[in-house]
């Protein structure tokens, strides 16, 4: 069995006293936008395609259900390989760019989800997102390659309420 | 001239502006409109109709005519009469040749009548054929709505919010904010949306009750949808239940010269005098049901009422209006002559029911009130107020007099006698006629025509108005500017990880699918010569890229593909071409054995997301024990390709890249530059060449490692242009490009791709009917003789006769010849075989060649 490790940035590796650098899909789009935008792509993030039970979920810091038998799970970059091992789950790290911004108004100029029944997936900026929600803040999180897509759109909407 | 301070008005006569119409000042206050504020300045004439120029003043003053369109700071069809006044702003009159009052085009409603009848654009100005364009342009100019500036570009911001409410109220009159309030008392949310035409909305807020005004709903959709026009934001509520309390429109009489400056209806009489202080006449006549409210309202102006006519008492059997210049200058009723500047009239009015309608409302004649109204609404849909059908109207008034016109629709500038006629030549269903003689079509969307036009036709047809039926009600019930529905208008566009490092080297993008991609840094032959020589790079990112796993997968493989798969080796790799049902050609890629249940499936840029899905329904189907896993965006990939690949490989991994270390077709896991990657020796451009697959994050360390480590050995990014004159050398095919969806694995010349003896497969029964049918055609490569280039879909001609068609070319550098790939008859499929290719007009001599360009051999590929 392959372990599937060229699905995980953080096995990269100093050659010769480099280290490969680790580039966000949002960086480069996010760069002079500010603070009201975190980019949470550095996040690790897990995908499980069973039903996952309790006690794995315990130890698992952030489990985000999206359908009975699929769930994304999230935690700190270097503990994604391990915990996907431990979970026979796939590595989606590199794959799902993620953010996080505030402000249900702001939301609404992006979404047509119900804001009130998140954590949801649904088009956001036109994507297909999973959606999470504390409080004011939500949280994105998208296939990478749409990174300057959303944060362009994000940013344009937001220069629409100022 | 304003009359003193009316109580209630709008005005706030302590903050005055100024703003421009046809460049002279106009002086205005606060809360009044452009049209308020012309016919303050002495302004009758406010518009010139759509077809014959004939002058129209202030009609109904609700937004619900089209007499007083204008173009305001640049944007036509703007009714003047409910919006705002603003300083500054830029107003000019629109369809005129010269000015309002004094139109050249005026001309046409003179003498062009008897010329001009409904429907005359069919008939007279279609030959010849080849001059409809000019006629077209002819007609554009003389008839329309306002001029749109064909270099326009956004100038204002339109954007699109999403809103949730539990109970949303369209309209702010009485009804509606009745029920408004009550839905707030129930400790609902409620959001009620006004026109700006109500006055008495004040001290909702306090009651929980937001308000959006002024804003108008275009429409009711499935699920509660109701777009809303908020000026700027285009409001898009769900709610849970909808409200509509639209109100009733107020209803014009059809008589000769109703049309005239100076014809009001009774609506409008009341917003000029009560809202804006106006005087709408010196001497009035009143026609109409309900005459005391619109005595009161002129009496309040000083405006004598020299005559009332009360039509719930008798309807009277002749009006004719008669004016001066297009303006009112008496009225006779019933043989009796009143000279007057102002005629109110009215035949009642009519529930606005457009919205329920269209939420799907039965719409039925009441014969006892004389108006339409809704029946039958659905579950979520309430009415209030009078839209359910409290108000009534008189039926049956045309009043029977000769001579001039009696307009049915203002709009379109459709009379009487354009209906007659309409019915003469047999169109004799309302739904048909209203597409001929464009009545209801026009900006007012049937608000004052389509009563009057039903009652026309029952009359003409000697039916009723309950048989006659209305026509289908459709969004926008509000007109809306393109603009706001347009929104921001992003366009979803996928990057890849290094996007940003070929904008740094100023590559030329293009689009590929969702995808941007390289499609050269400046120089493609250069490109190309470096991969045959030295070592290129290549951005292959947007490959769809598959891990299909678990102990069914290699099964699942065997039975989707027309390929062999169980004797394929872990560590090894196998080009496969993806077929339908029908044997066709989906989509090509590689598929590499991971381990024994876990294999890597690469698909084009293109028809990745095809491909899952196909992968996805196929795996429902046989409930095979197999997990599909989409990695696409996970992994970059950069292609590195020429006879230096080796050396530069070798120099990033402690992995053995020797010739029989890594062989051709090998599968190979290992870290590259301190990246973990899949690396694939593979060979689509023709050279020595290695497809590594890396974490995205990682793609542009990968990248930079790649162009700094092989400098010394000439290393350059090429892109999607040299990468065609590469394959196309090799004679490698695109899906999509060489093959169109009736193309088959055979035709195009991969039978050995095809194991019939597989026990089943996808599309193996129509391949074995292919087989045994035998080509129709073939996929070739050709060699042009000249140093043109044939254009991708130029005709290949046999014996004079067109016999097939070119689906790539290019000029080749290495080769110095002209090459490309074509579909020809099987006859002509064999090496050297003679053909023509018709290129600028010429036949160009090309010839057959069944082995690739270069390297036939691939010892080059395989070295």
């Amino acid at each position: 069995m392959s372990d599937l490790a060229f699905l995980s940035p953080s096995l990269a590796s100093a050659v010769d006293g480099v280290s490969p650098r680790y580039r966000s899909p949002l960086e480069h789009a996010l760069a002079g936008a500010g603070d009201a935008l975190r980019d949470l792509s550095t996040l690790g993030k897990l995908e499980v395609r069973r039903e996952l039970d309790a006690a794995l979920e315990a130890g698992a810091p952030e489990v985000v259900r999206i359908a009975p038998n699929r769930t994304l799970v999230l935690c700190e970059a270097e503990a994604a390989p391990a915990l996907a091992a431990q979970l026979g789950a796939v590595d989606v790290s590199a794959a799902l760019a993620g953010l996080a911004l505030s402000g249900e108004r702001l939301m609404r100029r992006l979404t047509d989800l119900d804001l009130d029944g998140l954590p949801a997936m649904g088009a956001v900026a036109g994507i297909q997102c999973t959606v999470l929600r504390d409080e004011d803040e939500f949280r994105l999180f998208f296939a990478q390659e749409y990174g300057d897509h959303v944060a362009a759109v994000v940013l344009d909407a937001m220069a629409g309420l100022r | 001239m304003r009359l003193p301070a009316q109580p209630g008005e709008r005005l706030d006569r302590t903050r005055p502006l100024t703003f421009t119409f046809e460049g002279a000042t106009v002086e205005a206050f606060e809360g009044d409109t452009i049209a308020s504020a012309l016919y303050a300045g002495g302004r009758r004439v406010f518009s010139r109709s759509f077809k014959y120029h004939r002058p129209r003043g202030l009609l109904c003053c609700t937004g619900s005519c089209p007499n007083c369109l204008m173009q305001v700071d640049g944007a036509p069809g703007i009714r003047a009469c409910i919006e705002p006044a603003r300083a500054g702003a830029v107003v000019r009159a629109q369809n005129v040749l010269g000015s309002l009052d004094r139109d050249a085009l005026a001309v046409i409603g003179k003498i062009g009548g008897p010329f001009t009848p409904v429907g005359f654009y069919y008939r007279t100005m279609i030959r010849p054929r080849w001059a409809w364009p000019y006629y077209e342009k002819v007609l554009r100019n003389l008839a329309g709505l306002g001029r749109v500036d064909r270099h326009g570009r956004r100038t204002r911001r339109f954007d699109t919010e999403h809103r949730r409410t539990q109970v949303l109220v369209i309209g702010g009159s009485e009804g509606g904010v009745t029920a408004a309030r009550a839905a707030a008392a129930a400790g609902e949310q409620v959001v009620l949306v006004d026109e700006g035409l109500s006055l008495e909305l004040g001290g909702l807020d306090e009651l929980g009750i937001e308000v959006v005004a002024p804003a108008r709903a275009i429409g009711i959709y499935e699920g509660g949808l109701v777009p809303v026009d908020a000026g700027n934001v285009l409001l898009r509520f769900r709610a849970e239940r909808i409200v509509v309390a639209t109100g009733s429109l107020d209803q014009p009489l059809v008589f000769p010269g109703n049309d005239l400056v100076g014809v009001m209806l009774p609506n409008g009489i009341r917003r000029l005098v009560r809202e804006w202080a106006l005087r709408p006449g010196e001497r009035a006549v009143v026609i109409a049901p309900a005459v005391e409210p619109i005595v009161d309202d002129l009496r309040a102006a000083g405006t004598e009422v020299a005559r009332v006519f009360d039509l719930n008492e008798r309807p009277p059997k002749e009006i004719v209006a008669r004016g001066r210049k297009g303006r009112l200058a008496s009225v006779r009723v019933d043989g009796e002559t009143v000279a007057c500047d102002l005629l109110v009239m009215s035949s009642g009015r009519q529930p606005a029911y457009s919205l329920l309608a269209q939420a799907g409302a039965r719409i039925e004649y009441d014969a006892a009130t004389g108006i339409f109204v809704p029946r039958d609404l659905p579950a979520n849909v309430e009415a209030a107020g009078s839209v359910a059908g409290t108000s009534h109207a008189v039926p049956n008034l045309f009043p029977a007099s000769a001579g001039k016109r009696r307009f049915v629709c203002l709009c379109e500038d459709v009379t009487t006698k354009d209906v007659r006629r309409a019915i003469a030549e047999g169109f004799d269903s309302l739904e048909l006629a209203k597409r001929y003689t464009t009545v209801t079509m026009g900006p007012c969307q049937g608000r004052l025509c389509h009563l009057a036009s039903v009652r026309l036709y029952a009359r003409e047809t000697g039916s009723d108005e309950a048989a006659i039926g209305t026509t289908t009600a459709r969004p926008p019930w509000s007109p809306v500017t393109l603009g706001l529905l347009a929104g921001r208008g992003h366009e979803p566009v996928k990057h890849t990880s290094l996007h940003r490092r070929h904008e740094e080297l100023g590559a030329r993008m293009m689009w590929a699918g969702a995808w941007r991609r390289v499609h050269s840094y400046g120089d493609p032959a250069e490109e190309t010569r470096a991969v045959h020589r030295a070592v290129g790079v290549i951005d292959v990112s947007t490959l769809g890229k598959l891990v299909v796993s678990g102990p069914d997968a290699v099964a699942f493989l065997e039975r989707l593909y027309p390929n062999r798969f169980v004797d394929l080796k872990p560590g090894r790799i196998r080009y496969g071409v993806l077929g339908t049902d029908a044997g066709r050609i989906m989509d090509d890629g590689t598929i590499g054995r991971l381990s024994e249940q876990q294999l890597y499936v690469t698909t084009t840029s293109t028809g990745a997301e095809a491909v899952l899905e196909w992968f996805e329904w196929w795996n429902a189907v046989w409930r095979m024990d197999v997990e599909i896993v989409d990695v696409t965006g996970a992994l970059a990939a950069v292609n590195v390709a020429g006879p230096n690949a080796r050396e530069l490989l070798g120099r990033l991994t402690e992995l053995d890249v020797s010739p029989d270390g890594f062989r051709y077709l090998d599968l190979k896991e290992a870290p590259v530059a301190g990246t973990p990657c899949l690396l694939l020796r593979i060979g689509f451009v023709g050279e020595l060449g290695y497809e590594i697959h890396c974490p995205s994050p990682l793609a542009e360390h990968l990248w930079d490692t790649l162009l700094e480590r092989g400098a010394d050995l000439g290393v350059r990014p090429f892109g999607l242009e040299a990468q065609r004159i590469l394959r196309l050398e090799k004679q490698h095919i695109i899906v999509g490009q060489d093959t169109d969806s009736e193309s088959n694995a055979i035709d195009a010349g991969m039978p050995w791709i095809v194991k019939l003896d597989k026990e089943d497969f996808v599309g193996k029964w129509a391949l074995e009917h292919l087989q045994e049918r035998g080509p129709r055609e073939r996929l070739v490569g050709f060699e042009l003789d000249g140093a043109a280039v044939p254009a991708e879909g130029s005709q290949v001609v046999v014996a004079g006769r067109p016999a097939g068609r070119v689906t790539s070319a290019r000029w080749s550098d290495e080769l110095q010849r002209s090459i490309g790939l074509a579909w020809v008859p099987p006859a002509l499929a064999e090496e050297g075989s003679r053909l023509e290719i018709r290129l600028n007009g010429s036949l160009q001599p090309a010839v057959v060649r069944a082995r690739p360009f270069f390297d036939p051999e691939g010892t080059r590929l395989r070295s």
